[in-house]
């Protein structure tokens, strides 16, 4: 069990990945298919309207086209959602707390970027507040084009997402794992050098198993920091602590 | 009740008593009013006190570098007189003070913020001049002429022209998007 | 790892605690925030937190040309575009001396009242469902959908039209469309009744609406509350009537007004205003099926439109309260700046902050809905 909880600061092996599909058993491959198949078919939304697309989500929702009936349906907090919908442009002040949201879902999670805004900016493409592509940000599964996008697009992206869930094609949130350096690098020149949060987005990467060669590096070296001065905050986590590096040795 | 028409001669009487004020009638129960820095408090309070002009619509500042100005406009509406002034200010840029008219109109409060906000205006008096819309912002004020616009997008969300190979292929042939 | 979860300070035991409410919040209308200090569930003191919709729409504006604009404007406002498009086109007819057509000016009022009942539609959906009632929502939504239907119809697109040019409007209505609007009014009346019984005389409505988020009139007039919300606290003020535009005097309507001043007498009034709308849209019906002319004032040549130097200030009654448009022109062809009032500036910062205090926390998602703030309106 000790093995599975991540520790914060713990250091471990880089080594540590994912098996590939190949390199599975046949009854893991078997009940990873399966898993998948009934994901695909249990999607939960976030609740968050980052933007003015969400002004067709209550449309797609209700009974005119009604998601429920292909097993979509809204879920009021992250840590229960599988699916956050970026629901067009994305002001600096509203990416933080998309981060915040997104880092807090369990994995495995899917990013949909709605409307032109989200891909390159749009028709805000010189506006000073809203930042320009979402995929520099955090990974996205899928993009739909147009201002706005009618329930019909909504529907039609999210039908191709089930589809690629359920052939284990949907793999953009291992990126953020194995790519975690960069991301928060491309994070931390827009908040601010100071930027980091909550989540240990490393541990959960060793956990998943998708630590790579490039979820550390120059940005997450600056993190330590905080954790050292966190964990020097909590007088009470300090025998906790002595007492997990006690158990692993 | 609809508007009367002595209403500007009823206003010249008011304007009277003000220094510094002039008033420019104009179309659709619009009447513009100049008038100098310091007596616009007492102007509002007496639109507000004897005319009625007691909602305060919005208050406008616009950026002249030319002549190093911030113009304030006051926008006041009278639901008796079915009439909108608008009292145009003139302050000097540096140092961009000004004083607040929270006590006349309560929707002051709101405006001079974002005013505060935008441009760097200091109003006086003001009950909350924090920031509202950019709370992580540290450059200059964004809607001041001077500000750069392109320029910062261009620094801060690493714009990238959209130039792949096949595009310049065919601009290579004489094609392309900007022909 | 974030420094301020694990901060060490020892509170003292008190019944006091902040809460943030929002942007993340199924309650909270749109991406906005609300910081609350309560006292066991009674909020001491709310402090709004807004910008997280802010594009930067009045610097946009400024480096577009006035035609480029049109396609801007809309976008101030996601539930009710069409009251920004109008008051942008007449603040560039005003600066530019334009004539509107007498078709186009009653294709506009068309638009603008279905706007209002679309979004009044909306709100109901969304008030009830902070009350629990999610019935209301399903109804509400796709009563609203058979209206953008017809917005599509006419303009081809659901919620940004960019169809009220300045001078006019973008194109001819379609055939039949009058007919499939009078059709669409039918079933809206035949079905009002059912919104009647389902929320209005429901009594966790009553019990749960009545007396909560009251504005008095003397504090409405004060805080400059405008709109639904001002008639909802009993003044009959409405742009439409005070300060005339298109052909609004022409037309036969009332200004329905409540006294009481809380969450349901507001909503009483957007019910009372969506009859309003049915009544102005009917005269309007039988007015266009008799006037034939242009749609469009002729416009010069719009990449290079300047527009003569000037101010205008203009102020349309959208389903919210009052919109104002200050645009100023140094004669060239983009505007050299645009100011934009919409009511929720007021609605949604100062005068919720002080309809909340003293509330109770599971009243501020109802209060925020009753008062019908829209966020991107307060962010620009």
């Amino acid at each position: 069990m000790n093995d599975q909880v991540p520790v914060v600061g713990e250091e471990r092996p880089e080594t540590c990945r994912a098996p590939d599909a190949e390199e599975r058993s046949l009854w893991r491959r078997v009940m990873d298919q399966f898993a998948d198949h009934c994901r695909s078919r249990s999607l939960f939304v976030l609740h968050y309207c980052t933007g003015c697309g969400a002004v067709e989500l209550p449309p797609t929702i209700t009974s005119r086209f009604d998601m429920e009936r292909v097993g979509v349906s809204p879920m009021v907090t992250p840590r229960q959602a599988d699916l956050l919908l970026i629901t067009g442009y994305l002001s600096v002040k509203t990416l933080k707390r998309v981060i915040l949201s997104y880092e807090q879902m369990q994995s495995p999670k899917y990013v949909l970027g709605f409307g032109s805004c989200t891909i390159n900016g749009g028709m805000y493409w010189n506006s000073y507040a809203t930042v320009k592509r979402l995929d520099q940000y955090i990974p996205v599964d899928g993009f739909i084009a147009g201002c706005m996008p009618r329930p019909e697009a909504v529907q039609q992206v999210i039908l191709d997402l089930m589809r690629r869930i359920d052939s284990g094609q949907a793999n953009a949130w291992r990126d953020y794992y194995l790519d975690y350096d960069t991301y928060l690098g491309r994070q931390a020149a827009l908040f601010g050098e100071e930027w980091h949060t909550p989540t240990d987005v490393v541990a959960e990467a060793r956990h998943y198993g998708y630590f790579g060669p490039g979820t550390t590096g120059v940005h997450t070296a600056r993190l330590k920091n905080y954790t050292e001065w966190a964990l020097n905050q909590i007088p009470e986590l300090l025998p906790e602590r002595g007492r997990n590096e006690k158990a692993r040795t | 009740m609809t508007q009367p028409k002595n209403l500007p001669s009823s206003l010249d009487i008011i304007l009277h008593e003000i220094p510094g004020v002039r008033m420019t009638p104009k179309e659709g129960r619009r009447i513009r009013v100049d008038s100098s820095p310091d007596s616009l408090p007492a102007l509002l309070e007496l639109l507000k006190g004897r005319m009625g002009f007691m909602h305060l619509s919005a208050i406008s500042c616009v950026d002249w570098p030319e002549t190093d100005e911030f113009e304030l406009i006051y926008h006041v509406w009278s639901y008796e007189q079915k009439s909108l002034v608008s009292a145009h200010v003139s302050i000097s840029r540096d140092p961009g003070r000004f004083v607040s008219v929270y006590d006349i109109h309560t929707p002051a409060g709101f405006y001079e913020r974002d005013i505060h906000e935008m441009f760097g205006v200091v109003f006086v008096g003001s009950p909350n001049l924090r920031k509202f819309i950019l709370t992580s912002w540290d450059g200059p004020p964004p809607m001041l002429k001077s500000f750069d616009t392109l320029g910062y997008v261009n620094e801060t969300y690493g714009w990238v022209d959209y130039q792949p190979d096949w595009l310049r292929d065919v601009e290579g042939k004489g094609g392309g998007i900007e022909s | 790892m974030r420094p301020e979860n694990y901060s060490p300070v020892q509170h003292p035991p008190s019944h006091e605690y902040e809460l943030y409410f929002g942007p993340n919040h199924p309650g909270i209308e749109g991406n906005y925030a609300i910081r609350v200090r309560l006292n066991g569930d009674v909020i001491q003191e709310a402090i709004a937190d807004g910008g997280y919709l802010h594009r930067g729409f009045e610097k946009l504006m400024e480096q577009r040309l006035w035609i480029q604009n049109i396609a801007l404007v809309p976008r101030i406002c996601v539930p009710d575009p069409v009251p920004m498009e109008e008051a942008y086109a007449r603040a560039v007819e005003a600066l530019g001396g334009l004539e509107v057509p007498e078709r186009a000016q009653w294709i506009r009022v068309m638009m603008l009242e279905i706007s209002r009942i679309c979004s009044h539609l909306f709100t109901f959906g969304g008030n009830a469902a902070t009350i629990g009632l999610y019935t209301n929502m399903f109804w509400g939504i796709s009563m609203r959908d058979l209206f953008l239907d017809l917005f599509e119809e006419i303009t081809g697109a659901r919620i940004y039209h960019m169809y009220i040019t300045p001078g006019g409007v973008r194109r001819d209505l379609p055939e039949g469309v009058l007919d499939r609007l009078e059709a669409t009014l039918d079933e809206m009346e035949r079905r009002t009744p059912e919104f009647e019984d389902l929320f209005f005389d429901n009594a966790v409505v009553i019990k749960r609406a009545r007396g909560t988020g009251v504005i008095s009139l003397r504090d409405a007039l004060a805080w400059g509350v405008t709109g639904p919300n001002l008639r909802g606290s009993g003044l009959p003020s409405d742009v439409r009537r005070d300060d005339p535009y298109l052909v609004y005097p022409d037309l036969e309507f009332d200004i329905p007004t409540e006294v009481e001043g809380d969450a349901l007498a507001r909503m009483r009034v957007r019910k009372a205003e969506v009859v309003q709308s049915i009544r102005i849209l009917r005269q309007v019906i039988e007015r266009l099926r008799g006037i034939e002319g242009p749609i469009r004032c002729p416009l010069p040549n719009p990449l290079a439109w300047n527009i003569p130097a000037g101010e205008a200030y203009t102020r349309v009654e959208s389903s919210k309260g009052e919109v104002g448009f200050f645009a100023v022109s140094d004669g060239g062809p983009k505007p050299y700046r645009v100011h934009v009032r919409g009511p929720s500036q007021m609605h949604a910062v100062q005068v919720l902050e002080r309809v909340l205090k003293g509330g109770r926390l599971e009243d501020v998602a109802q209060i925020m809905f009753s008062l019908d703030a829209c966020p991107p309106e307060v962010d620009r």
